[in-house]
């Protein structure tokens, strides 16, 4: 990471300033001594990392006859095209609502003035963090379902009849299952960087009158859109390589593309259009990894 | 002085090799075992062969370990056999597997031909021992049981069980959303009733089991996989083998594909409720063996043998495969029979009877067409 990545604690304009190595030395024997140093880094990733993505590219453009081409990418485009649309629509969805909970469990953190209602807030928002995605499908399975605990509660509190409900086992359980799991994630990030914001711009907004959700709005916010951003781009891409979830959650079709990997891998033992598809769940993780440099290099310059 | 300090050194350290050798050779051996399915295959060895197995031979533990259900777990274990080819040695030394990944093994060399030195293997009769899809297996594997599709049904909101799949097709039109099963994606309980669909909807399905493969019979199924289609939009589509007994055992559907010893499993552990019955329809559901095999480079394949002929005799069959676990026995039936009550043999044959087994389990199609089928079923139906 360059020194320009931003410190969720540390406030904006501290800690900025790294120094950078000494003019003199650029190419000389501290740099010898650097090399060695990222050295064991340097081999892992690209062992662990390079070389499979390497082999997968190799392998996404090999048809089965042997031959370099196109062939796995046609019948990933015929098949599974509405797979790879319903794959980002769902990430997308999913990633816009987490902006939205983790601004508010933030902004409620920082702006609430129920000490008790706080401290109990942030005490549990940070929960779903430590369950892995396959328990939180598993337990989705059953909360979510047509006579599951969701529904079955709401008729008991007599909001509902549970026999006139369907069931959320479908894209919509996914996106709740992903939804639930990633929100602390950022949540955590962006209550961080709120709470390290000065609070003379908050209070000066409160003494003029204006709303906690202004607030948030428009002053707390844009303060730390780089944390934010931050955070969605991992969750985005987090979520885009989940199995699990769409998997145990959602029966039908279509499904997201980590599971027709899954299935060509195992029922047809077709490396080659599993790697396509891997190939164009790059394209688009690498698509969120430009808006994040792109912030890294807008912070950098500012 | 130094010279003799060094003469000490060197015996003391002569010494501990040789005693660390000594202990070495005493060490306890260890058998390896994978298995791909359900948890309930691991369970099989874990708590019940195992033990049976290290009773009879002091000094060795048995090691098992699941790599997951469906065709999907049998793919891990052919990956790791594969990754390791170069070895002198392999780390399995008893493999568990379905019917596509053992022909495919066969076909790499990657499994050992012992079926022949194992005393059981007269006592098996089945032809899945043969051949796996198509694939000549031949004295490379035995069968360890054989499973069977069929529809489970819930008595209390399905008075009169269909028999055949005209039967159910008319059933969904009046009760929509009311059938469950997984599709082709989520586990093999929806696989076999897509297969078991084009066996009653295609012409000449006894050509998909034997052969010859034409790349030209798949377009004779339009019609079916239309039919299908259509089916499909008044079904609940389920999230897998357990999705589909979840949403019966919660009474969502009222009717779904299972396998049948994974449901007589959940019902003894109470997660299925007795009113859930089970009925083979016509004209077939396909069932599958899964296989013993012994991979051809095994640390200790001698060992493996053993273990295998254990698994595969009458007692163990009637005991573990039959009585504990509600499997059909994978050798011959009668040799079974023999050990077991008439009333545990009934409880098996209760819901479908020898005579429905004989005339409509079915095996799965040879490897080429059951991926026509799957392919075909992904283009028009999904």
């Amino acid at each position: 990471m360059s020194g320009s990545a931003p410190s969720p604690t540390l406030p904006r304009g501290h800690g900025g300033g790294r120094s950078a190595a000494p003019a003199a030395s650029r190419w000389g024997p501290a740099s010898a001594s650097a090399f060695l140093l990222v050295a064991p880094a340097v081999a892992t990733v690209l062992a662990l990392f390079v070389y499979p993505v390497c082999t997968s590219l190799v392998s996404a453009f090999t048809s089965r006859q042997g031959q370099l081409g196109f062939d796995n990418f046609a019948k990933t485009f015929a098949l599974y095209g509405g797979d790879i649309i319903f794959t980002l629509l769902i990430v997308l969805v999913s990633t816009a609502l987490i902006a939205v909970l983790a601004a508010a469990i933030g902004g409620y953190l920082v702006l609430g003035r129920h000490p008790g209602a706080v401290a109990a807030l942030k005490w549990l928002y940070r929960w779903p963090l430590f369950v892995p995605f396959i328990v939180a499908a598993q337990c989705m399975r059953s909360f979510l379902a047509k006579n599951g605990m969701f529904n079955n509660t709401l008729d008991a509190l007599g909001l509902v009849d549970v026999g006139t409900l369907g069931g959320l086992l479908d894209w919509r359980g996914v996106i709740v299952t992903f939804v639930w799991k990633e929100t602390p994630f950022v949540a955590l990030l962006v209550a961080g960087a709120m709470a390290a914001l000065d609070r003379s711009g908050i209070e000066a907004a409160r003494n003029l009158g204006a709303s906690g959700m202004r607030i948030l709005c428009e002053i707390i916010v844009p303060q730390i859109a780089g944390v934010f951003t931050v955070g969605l781009v991992l969750a985005f891409v987090t979520m885009l390589s989940v199995l699990s979830v769409p998997l145990m959650i959602s029966g039908g079709s279509p499904t997201m593309i980590t599971v027709d990997m899954a299935f060509r891998v195992n029922s047809y033992s077709d490396y080659g259009v599993a790697n396509a598809l891997g190939v164009v769940s790059y394209l688009i993780a690498a698509a969120a990894g430009w808006a994040y440099i792109r912030r890294n290099l807008a912070e950098a310059a500012a | 002085m130094k010279r003799l300090g060094v003469i000490v050194a060197a015996a003391c350290i002569a010494v501990v090799q040789l005693v660390a050798a000594s202990a070495s050779a005493q060490q306890p051996v260890t058998l390896n075992l994978a298995t791909a399915g359900d948890q309930n295959m691991v369970d099989y060895v874990r708590d019940y062969l195992g033990p049976l197995f290290e009773k009879d031979h002091p000094g060795v533990t048995v090691k098992a370990v699941g790599t997951g259900p469906a065709d999907a777990g049998s793919q891990k274990i052919m990956e790791k056999l594969e990754a390791e080819k170069a070895n002198a040695s392999w780390d399995m030394d008893v493999v568990v597997i379905h019917q596509k990944a053992a022909g495919e093994m066969v076909k790499d060399g990657l499994l050992a031909k012992y079926a022949a030195d194992v005393p059981t293997d007269k006592l098996v009769t089945s032809p899945t021992a043969k051949t796996a899809l198509g694939v000549d297996v031949d004295g490379y594997v035995m069968p360890m049981f054989l499973s069977q599709t069929a529809i489970a049904y819930n008595t209390a909101m399905v008075p009169d069980p269909p028999k055949t799949y005209a039967d159910v097709v008319k059933w969904v039109a009046a009760n929509p959303k009311k059938f469950g099963y997984n599709g082709i994606k989520g586990g093999m309980s929806g696989v076999g009733f897509v297969v078991g669909w084009i066996y009653a909807n295609a012409p000449d399905p006894a050509r998909l089991i034997n052969g010859p493969y034409d790349p030209e019979v798949k377009k004779g199924w339009d019609k079916a996989l239309a039919e299908l289609a259509a089916f499909n939009k008044n079904v609940v589509l389920t999230p897998g083998n357990a999705g589909t007994m979840d949403m019966l055992n919660r009474g969502e559907i009222a009717m779904g594909p299972v396998w049948i010893d994974l449901f007589y499993d959940w019902q003894a552990d109470g997660k299925i409720p007795p009113t859930i019955k089970l009925s083979l329809i016509g004209p077939g559901m396909p069932g599958q063996p899964m296989y013993y095999a012994v991979p051809a480079k095994a640390a200790n394949a001698k060992l493996a043998e053993e273990f295998i002929a254990l698994a595969t005799s009458p007692k163990v069959q009637a005991d573990g495969i039959v009585k504990r676990f509600n499997w059909y026995p994978g050798i011959d039936p009668e040799a079974v029979k023999a050990q077991l009550d008439a009333a545990t043999w009934q409880k098996l044959f209760v819901d479908v009877t020898p005579d429905d087994l004989a005339t409509k389990g079915k095996p799965f199609p040879i490897v080429p067409y059951f991926n026509d089928i799957l392919e075909s079923y992904e283009r028009t139906v999904q």
